[in-house]
């Protein structure tokens, strides 16, 4: 076995497309996500989705869309419960998305289905069937477009709402396309890296791009650019080491995030503890001039 | 119809499950009343997830689950501190990529060694078939979180109600807080055990939540919480002898039936409440 070896495989070159593909998406809606603070809303409708898949398999519709309608209620739910009682938002967010994800558990352990948890939950990227591919092509590719379309609303949307509305945007609009975007990313996302991590996918690459740059363009294409490279490098380590190839991706993201959080050029560790060494010398170095 | 119903309790493990199960919801229940009055009920969520990989390691090398999962829940609250201090990344982005790496780290050791350590264990808990050490270990983290909690609650209160006014009575608000962090990563072992790494953080939120929309005082909110929490756990488990179905999912649904319950027919704080007053000023006899 050399190092050429994953791509002789059929099923490790989709993988390493379907990665791509999803990377992409993610790590573009991680950059809004992180500026909105809306990180951990990801992780609420990522197992949110759980009941609706099931549903859908009962109903013989599309999984997707049981699962986008069920992601998308989670998110609906919480803001009602926010909005109509005393409880704050992240608890109102755990309370319904482990009701929805229990509620998925039970309905999952009581039917008989040809449906795999294992593989909603920790996701199946080495063995993508030709339907499913098809399906995160169609999902993907219509969120890209969507997100790269409204990019300006929904940057003005998530950097400052008062604003956004004070300027005539549509901010309930907005907040509602941000929500089906997230849910639509979600779903497109499960067969790749499962509903548990792909968590991580809307997180990591925005945090990394933050390090490393002041200009939301830029840190668009930084986040993509980090995800893309996890996600190949994931899954190519992941078939030497034999490993789950999802946990693979997400940890080369947690590495890239170590990386930048030490070396970014002006956030990093390095770089601050260096200036504030210069400062420093800059301010000892007159005193010794004059003494 | 009563010997029907009673079958369950004819087996040991069913017996042992349900006894269990309600002690842990109890503890959890009790503590998620600090936990959601501080705010940090996503803090439960990611150090559930955290524990993982040290569940895995103590397995491989033969160490106690509890101090394995206890470690890296340290760890990680170490490490989302030390991200925070040092990044300009907001608190939940920085809890996110902490809590995910770990998780991921504890995924990648389990599918490394299929053999020895089974998934579904960890992820969904496994309370019907648990070992007999394991049950020894968290009836005493439980009996333990539980003397703490009694002990120092009126402290704990105070630190989560509000921080400034504990320190300025001259409370050491440093040990409270650490005190805080200790119990929920032992009591996430402990429901670890009992509902799996996923459904914790419902057992350490929904009751809490449920007593809140209740009362308005913590001592009653305290029993509540308690009484929601030991109540569903009990019965979820014995619900799961007749659905056959995954004994933490039963729990937590029936938490989050009760909650659904208190959110519309509470007297003061539920919806149909709010209803009734809105209607109440605004008809005409009123004004």
């Amino acid at each position: 076995m050399n190092w050429l070896t994953p791509f002789q495989f059929d099923f490790m070159l989709r993988a390493f497309g379907v990665g791509i593909l999803v990377g992409t998406i993610c790590a573009l809606l991680s950059c809004f996500l992180i500026l909105k603070g809306w990180s951990l809303m990801g992780d609420a409708v990522a197992h949110a989705v759980l009941p609706g898949i099931v549903l859908a398999w009962l109903a013989g519709l599309p999984l997707a869309l049981g699962a986008f309608v069920s992601g998308l209620f989670c998110s609906v739910a919480t803001g009602f419960i926010r909005e109509n009682t005393r409880i704050k938002e992240d608890t109102a967010m755990g309370i319904v998305f482990t009701g929805l994800f229990a509620l998925g558990m039970v309905m999952f352990s009581k039917i008989e289905t040809d449906l795999h948890l294992n593989h909603i939950l920790f996701g199946n990227l080495l063995g993508i069937t030709q339907g499913d591919l098809a399906q995160t092509l169609v999902v993907g590719i219509v969120t890209f477009v969507a997100i790269l379309f409204l990019r300006k609303d929904l940057l003005l949307f998530c950097f400052d709402a008062s604003h956004a509305r004070s300027i005539g945007l549509n901010t309930r609009w907005l907040y509602y396309a941000l929500l089906s975007l997230l849910s639509a990313t979600i779903v497109a996302s499960l067969q790749a890296v499962g509903i548990i991590l792909v968590i991580a996918m809307l997180i990591a690459p925005g945090c990394v791009a933050r390090m490393l740059t002041d200009r939301f363009s830029t840190m668009l294409l930084l986040a993509v650019a980090s995800a893309v490279v996890s996600s190949v490098v994931g899954i190519y380590g992941s078939f030497f080491i034999n490993g789950d190839t999802a946990a693979c991706i997400v940890l080369t993201q947690a590495f890239l995030f170590v990386l930048a959080m030490l070396f970014a050029p002006k956030h990093g560790l390095v770089a601050k503890k260096y200036a504030a060494q210069i400062a420093l010398r800059s301010l000892v170095n007159p005193l010794k001039g004059t003494g | 119809m009563i010997e029907h119903l009673l079958t369950p309790l004819h087996y040991e493990y069913m017996v042992k499950a349900i006894l269990v199960s309600g002690l842990i919801g109890g503890v959890c229940a009790f503590l998620s009343c600090f936990i959601i009055l501080k705010g940090w009920s996503l803090m439960g969520d990611a150090l559930s997830h955290a524990i993982v990989p040290g569940v895995a390691i103590a397995w491989l090398v033969g160490l106690p689950f509890s101090l394995g999962a206890f470690i890296a829940g340290i760890l990680a609250t170490a490490g989302m501190a030390f991200v925070k201090t040092n990044t300009r990344l907001r608190e939940d982005a920085v809890i996110g990529v902490v809590f995910t790496a770990f998780f991921a780290l504890g995924l990648l050791l389990i599918s490394l060694n299929p053999s020895n350590l089974n998934l579904k264990t960890i992820v969904f808990g496994n309370i019907l078939g648990i070992a007999r050490n394991d049950l020894i270990q968290v009836v005493a983290i439980s009996v333990f979180a539980l003397g703490i909690m009694a002990c120092r609650w009126r402290d704990l209160l105070l630190f989560c109600f509000d921080e400034n006014h504990a320190r300025s009575l001259g409370i050491n608000v440093r040990v409270l807080h650490v005190t805080l962090l200790t119990l929920l990563s032992a009591v996430a072992v402990a429901a670890l055990q009992t509902v799996g790494a996923l459904l914790v953080v419902a057992m350490l939120v929904t009751p809490g939540a449920t007593a809140y929309l209740l009362t308005d005082r913590f001592g009653k909110m305290l029993a509540l919480a308690c009484a929601v929490g030991a109540g569903c756990s009990i019965l979820g488990a014995y619900a799961s002898y007749w659905l056959n179905g995954s004994t933490g999912g039963c729990i937590v649904v029936l938490q989050t039936m009760v909650f659904v319950l208190a959110l519309l027919l509470a007297p003061r704080h539920g919806l149909l409440a709010h209803h009734w007053q809105r209607w109440k000023s605004s008809s005409p006899t009123n004004a």
